[in-house]
């Protein structure tokens, strides 16, 4: 019997925090019906002064600040996993670890912007669609971290070039899949309706989408990597 | 290209690529550097958003879609770091501080610029407000290039592996005051102190030209230096 060391746990929070976040994603009422850019100042302020509205605002984002980060563990798994992988250098797992804290504090500003925005929805309208431009406009357009982190893990794996790879090749492909998803939302300022605006097909849908799916084909692949190094230590040990 | 060595240029060359396509996007995309004035009016400001409204939106989202490759470059100065003879606690400082910075140092700014280029009917005073944000987000984070460039700076001056020659270290020092004297950016509106001022903006962007050419030309010989054979690497 092996130590514990937590990586278990760690992996574990996975399928809780997928919970919270959907949860958190369908209290929200600006995400089940994604909120249009084109709505006027006045609309807006409506929207955070309904008082059906404005609880599931601030409690759906209290719950975001408080597992937007969730992620990061996972995130740190991977890079391990990145570290062990046939690379003559630290420099993937380094940069995976550079961009982990990069997309969740990007997620936090957004966060912070609807709950300033729902703290005195009796604000002047202009006042209150300046921070919700800045929250959706933050959530939206940045894919940076995100794409980084799906186009680092795919050159790791590809580089692995060993016997049995730490991740399988077809990760690899999926994560550049999952990049070039990513791409459109960077262009959310652009129009104000259709695919690319913020409660568009490509920014809203398709983007958040490929988030959800990477984190679960992520989270089976990370398990399974896992399972697989302590199954190999194990054996070493006996 | 060496087997052994393609970590290290693939991060050679992502700092070299994204070095010059963060410059064209800057520079010539957005038109936001050279920074234009803060003095300008809450009219004027609006004016200025209207010059530049595609480019902005366009040029700032190839900004947050490459944003992320700074994950990379610093990572391959942070090994860099790591090969010196000194704590792991430099190279781990550099990676952190520097993972930081592009957010306030860098993307800020795009996403003001995007809030700023959507609506350009929105109120000129409003406008006025986002155009500061934007300026002084990106010209006013100072911390991280400063303690960074530090941290740098003694890694190099007590490494005895030699990785960077000594002169690189004060050269980092250079580069650290730029961050000090940037401060007033925060205060003065006009002349050299104000963020887009000789001193703020021309002789900082001039040492930060000199700094990062010269880094790239000691790392690339650093890599072409290595001699990794079969061990393990740190």
């Amino acid at each position: 019997m092996r130590r514990a060391d937590g990586e278990m746990l760690l992996l574990w929070t996975l399928p809780v925090l997928g919970v919270i976040w959907i949860s958190a994603f369908l209290v929200f009422p600006g995400f089940v019906h994604p909120m249009s850019p084109t709505l006027s100042a006045e609309q807006v302020a409506a929207f955070y002064r309904d008082p059906e509205n404005l609880p599931r605002i601030r409690y759906g984002m209290i719950v975001f600040n408080w597992f937007g980060v969730g992620l990061i563990p996972i995130l740190a798994l991977i890079a391990l996993q990145i570290r062990r992988m046939a690379h003559r250098t630290p420099i993937f797992s380094y940069a995976l670890i550079a961009c982990a804290a990069g997309g969740p504090t990007i997620f936090l500003m957004a966060d912070l912007f609807w709950l300033l925005a729902a703290f005195r929805p009796e604000r002047d309208p202009q006042l209150t669609l300046l921070l919700n431009d800045f929250a959706w406009v933050t959530f939206s357009s940045q894919v940076g971290f995100l794409i980084a982190q799906s186009v680092i893990l795919a050159l790791a794996i590809y580089l692995d070039r060993q016997e049995r790879p730490v991740f399988p090749p077809w990760v690899a492909h999926f994560n550049l899949v999952v990049a070039a998803l990513l791409m459109p939302a960077a262009f959310v300022g652009a129009a104000m309706t259709g695919p690319i605006a913020w409660d568009g097909l490509l920014t809203f849908w398709v983007r958040n989408v490929a988030i959800g799916v990477w984190i679960a084909v992520m989270g089976v692949v990370l398990a399974r990597a896992i399972a697989r190094q302590r199954a190999e230590g194990d054996a070493v040990e006996a | 290209m060496n087997d052994g060595k393609r970590e290290l240029w693939i991060g050679w060359w992502t700092l070299v690529v994204f070095y010059n396509v963060y410059g064209l996007l800057f520079f010539v995309v957005t038109r936001t550097q050279p920074p234009p004035e803060p003095s300008l009016t809450p009219a004027q400001v609006v004016q200025w958003f209207a010059e530049r409204r595609h480019g902005l939106i366009y040029g700032y989202a190839f900004v947050f879609i490459v944003g992320g490759a700074t994950a990379i470059m610093n990572a391959t100065l942070a090994y860099s770091i790591r090969r010196m003879s000194v704590s792991r606690a430099f190279a781990y400082s550099y990676l952190v501080i520097y993972a930081l910075a592009t957010l306030p140092g860098m993307l800020i700014m795009g996403v003001a610029c995007t809030v700023g280029a959507m609506r350009p009917d929105r109120d000129p005073a409003l406008m006025s407000w986002i155009y500061d944000f934007a300026f002084l987000s990106f010209e006013g984070t100072m911390g991280v290039f400063l303690i960074g460039s530090l941290v740098w700076m003694v890694a190099v001056l007590l490494d005895e592996n030699g990785v960077f020659p000594k002169w690189f270290g004060y050269l980092n020092l250079c580069n650290a005051l730029t961050e000090v004297v940037v401060a007033p950016a925060w205060i003065f509106k006009n002349g050299a102190f104000a963020w887009n001022g000789t001193i703020a903006w021309w002789i900082n962007m001039g040492v930060f030209v000199t700094y990062t050419i010269v880094f790239l030309t000691l790392l690339r010989r650093m890599i072409l230096r290595e001699d990794f054979g079969t061990g393990a690497l740190p």
